[in-house]
């Protein structure tokens, strides 16, 4: 496909987006503006997961520590000490941040599974620990009194630039130095760390700035929830959700968890009576998706057609 | 169809990708035969063994074992049929010990039954190998390892042997040892492909010889019509 | 001290239990290098089995369950692996991982549409057994079984894997899958096989489970990081690490709930698996170095 086309197309599509955000924003009820913020949230979710498991090759199955440490610093920070609600978001990002840091050290000498594993563990331990002090109410859990007061609208508007950001700040971390790094270590490790570039700090990068990231998104997510549980805030079902969006989008792409998150919330919503009949089908959708596509849909689209319409590549 | 043969190749072709590895090649091994391919470093040798091994398909020609079709054969058939290989490199099981890798070499269910039987025999072929039974493949020497590979593939009892680069980075002492066991084996009555790229030593042992150059047969002949200079001279296709 | 001596017992006694969940784990990571995700799943699909069969059959016990639960495992895992883990094999590290994810979830929601969330457990006169040593220190009966049922379950794989054509099969075809077909042998078939013994050992630690403590459709991950701390501890490469694995786990655990508190039980077995994962990242026993 020539530039002037590939251009041509991406005006299109933007156009389109901001057509159907504008329409939302404007004309849509509580309910589409509802699922709209789930789709913004899970998608700027789904971005960061992507970052580690689909260009870093740190398939982690513990985004569940940020989203329960996000949440939770929102809700201890706004309850216990009265930050206002941003201020809580942004120490939800810091604290996912300090955190993230601290384990590195021991969760970077893990690779491959033993990574994935190990980051699971780690959300296991949290949310036993969580469970148990009294501090957080133990598994009673808390209620973010301080964000009641937002309805819907007000959240969708928020969703709204979090993902926009994280759509702009993994694309052009992609483009930076640190994408071109990420993609090439992906591909062959040794050989890019004898091309002098440190594979260790590259993806120690992606981690903690997914953590923040995802802490911040937490946040935002919990101001809608308003409750906040060890159980669920630690819970597996976080990274289900979040490796189901990554992959049936396609790993490894920007638009892949756009689409992913698209169907998750559209499939959680139409079955929200059916909760389990909705994450019986979401494995099904993920095996049949790996059986015949194994790079996902967008993944597949792209090899097929060769079109990209985020391409992390530069054109010379 | 010259009946009788043990071995039919013809028109064979193999693709790697867009690389074509093989191009049409043909040629016939008599039972009883030791036949040497000779070509230097890609230029298909090792190829045609893994096609007639069913380790690698084919994209055109026919190969016939023992006059049955065997092109799109799987490994695990041609072995039953009595297509052994020895792969280059070797290839032990290092976590296995000797006499493990010696009767997972009888894996087919005929062989199976005589594997009592044939490990005795390798043990007097090789007596290395039998005092070193309980040792891990790994912690066995390289002229070790490939009298092993070669004892593992003669326990599936094969009526062909194929050997990949049998002296390869191995010293002429033992090379001349293993060689001696290759005659020995032949003279049991088992027919022999010797893939090398050691002409002197490949000549000497065989009473037919192809060399291959970039995937074409470029010379034949018996080692008596070939003279060592015609032969270098299609090794490196000058 | 007798308190402690109980503890350490039941440790122990557990341990046996763990090394039967993990064995399966570890023989799929070492043969087909695949972490089976669905592991602890499979397992309480298992434990889910024997009580439909139990309960519908009144003359099956706990014993004669496991002739009708193992095979059908066999088969469920056998299958598993030749129509489904064998077509994403080789597409790299996530595609495997991702379809067992899938058939976890699957699993799980089936299991909670089938039998809603309740707690469940295997009724057995074994439960209430106990043996007394002394007077302060008594052993729960289904404890023991469980840990002579594990030992004989390892020894079991132990002899099959040394002594037997499949065993050896299995082996070399983890060690090197090209050279084991042209030894005659059907890889696909081998790995298919190996993960239906897997699953069957699953099988057996799925009955054991759910006669020893309650289960519900999603414990199935609680026992996967179960597995891995075995395979974390006891290496890939054998059977015996298994059992080792388990013990200290089992340890860990019922001296952890001790000194901070039963709250915390399960906490200080994986805090334990993280400090290991930190010092040896490829198992405690593994022969394997870290190339670094």
């Amino acid at each position: 496909m020539n530039t002037a086309r590939i251009r041509n197309i991406r005006i299109a599509f933007l156009v389109l987006a901001v057509v159907i955000l504008g329409g939302v924003s404007l004309f849509g009820n509580e309910y589409i503006k509802l699922i709209f913020m789930l789709f913004f949230l899970y998608m700027s979710l789904g971005q960061f997961w992507n970052l580690l498991g689909g260009y870093s090759g740190l398939v982690s199955l513990g985004q569940q520590i940020f989203i329960g440490l996000g949440g939770y610093t929102l809700a201890v920070t706004t309850v216990y000490y009265g930050f206002p609600l941003w201020l809580g978001a942004l120490a939800s990002g810091v604290f996912c941040l300090i955190f993230a840091l601290i384990i590195s050290r021991s969760i970077f000498r893990m690779s491959g599974v033993y990574f994935s594993i190990g980051t699971w563990v780690v959300a296991e331990c949290l949310g036993i620990w969580f469970n148990n002090w009294r501090y957080v109410r133990m598994g009673q859990g808390m209620f973010i009194k301080p964000a009641r007061h937002l309805d819907v609208s007000d959240v969708y508007y928020i969703a709204m630039a979090v993902a926009i950001v994280s759509v702009a700040l993994v694309y052009y971390l992609m483009r930076s130095k640190i994408g071109l790094a990420l993609m090439a270590m992906r591909d062959n490790p040794g050989a890019t760390e004898v091309c002098g570039v440190s594979v260790f700090k590259n993806k120690l990068y992606c981690f903690l700035i997914s953590s923040f990231c995802t802490g911040v998104v937490a946040a935002v997510l919990y101001m809608n929830m308003i409750f906040i549980q060890p159980d669920q805030a630690f819970g597996i079902q976080w990274t289900v959700a979040l490796v189901f969006i990554a992959i049936i989008g396609g790993i490894g792409t920007i638009e892949g968890p756009i689409l992913g998150a698209f169907i998750y919330v559209i499939l959680q919503q139409w079955l929200s009576d059916y909760a389990s009949i909705s994450m019986l089908i979401l494995g099904v959708i993920a095996i049949v998706v790996m059986l015949v596509m194994p790079k996902g849909i967008m993944g597949t689209l792209q090899r097929k057609i060769g079109f990209e319409l985020l391409s992390p590549r530069r054109y010379l | 169809m010259k009946s009788g043969s043990i071995l039919e190749v013809s028109n064979l072709s193999v693709h790697y990708g867009e690389l074509l590895a093989v191009e049409d090649i043909s040629f016939t091994i008599e039972p009883g035969q030791v036949v040497s391919i000779i070509g230097a470093n890609g230029a298909g040798k090792s190829t045609v063994l893994k096609s007639i091994s069913g380790l690698c398909a084919a994209s055109s020609g026919s190969i016939k074992f023992l006059g049955e079709d065997v092109t799109t054969s799987k490994p695990y058939h041609t072995v039953a049929e009595g297509i052994a290989m020895v792969p280059e490199g070797r290839h032990i099981f290092p976590r296995l010990t000797v006499r493990e890798n010696l009767l997972i070499g009888s894996f087919t269910p005929r062989a199976r039954k005589n594997s009592d039987k044939n490990i005795q025999k390798i043990y007097e072929l090789f007596p290395i190998l039998g005092e070193r039974c309980d040792q891990f493949g790994i912690n066995l020497s390289g002229g070790e390892q490939q009298m092993l590979a070669i004892g593992r593939a003669l326990m599936s009892e094969p009526k062909l042997l194929l050997c990949d680069e049998i002296s390869l980075g191995l010293a002429p002492v033992i090379i001349k040892d293993i060689y001696d066991k290759v005659h020995e084996i032949h003279n049991e009555g088992i027919s022999i492909v010797l893939v090398e790229q050691d002409i002197k030593r490949s000549l000497k042992a065989c009473d037919w010889a192809y060399v291959f150059l970039e995937g074409k047969v470029v010379l034949q002949g018996s080692p008596e019509d070939l003279t060592e200079d015609a032969v270098q001279k299609a090794y490196f296709g000058t | 001290m007798e308190e402690y001596l109980q503890l350490i017992l039941n440790g122990v006694l557990l341990g046996g239990l763990y090394a039967v969940v993990g064995v399966g784990l570890s023989m799929i990571f070492g043969i087909v290098k695949q972490v089976n995700l669905a592991h602890g799943d499979l397992m309480i699909v298992a434990s889910f089995l024997s009580m439909v069969l139990i309960s519908t059959f009144k003359f099956l016990n706990l014993w004669t369950v496991l002739i009708l639960v193992v095979p059908i495992m066999f088969v469920v895992g056998f299958l598993l692996q030749k129509y489904i883990m064998m077509r994403v094999m080789d597409k790299g590290m996530e595609p495997p991982l991702i379809v067992a994810f899938g058939v976890s979830i699957i699993v799980q929601n089936g299991l909670l549409l089938l039998f809603s969330p309740d707690a469940r457990s295997l009724e057995t006169p074994l439960a209430i057994m106990s043996i007394k040593v002394t007077n302060m220190l008594y052993i729960p009966m289904m404890y023991v079984v469980d840990f002579c049922v594990g030992v004989v379950v390892i020894l079991l794989l132990h002899y099959f894997f040394k002594k037997s054509f499949w065993g050896w099969a299995i082996r070399a075809a983890a060690d090197d899958e090209q050279t084991a077909q042209i030894m005659g042998i059907n890889t696909n078939n081998i790995y298919a096989l190996a993960m239906g013994i897997a699953i069957a050992s699953a099988a057996v630690a799925g009955t054991l489970v759910g006669a020893t403590n309650n289960f519900y459709p999603h414990t199935g991950p609680q026992y996967l990081i179960i597995a891995f701390g075995v395979i974390i501890i006891g290496g890939v490469d054998s059977m015996m690490g298994s059992l080792l694995g388990g013990v200290i786990l089992g340890l860990a655990q019922t001296l952890g709930g001790k000194f901070f508190g039963p709250g915390y039980q399960l906490l200080s077995g994986y805090v334990l698996l993280l400090i290991l994962l930190t010092i040896r990242p490829q198992g405690l026993l593994s022969k394997a170095r870290r190339a670094d």
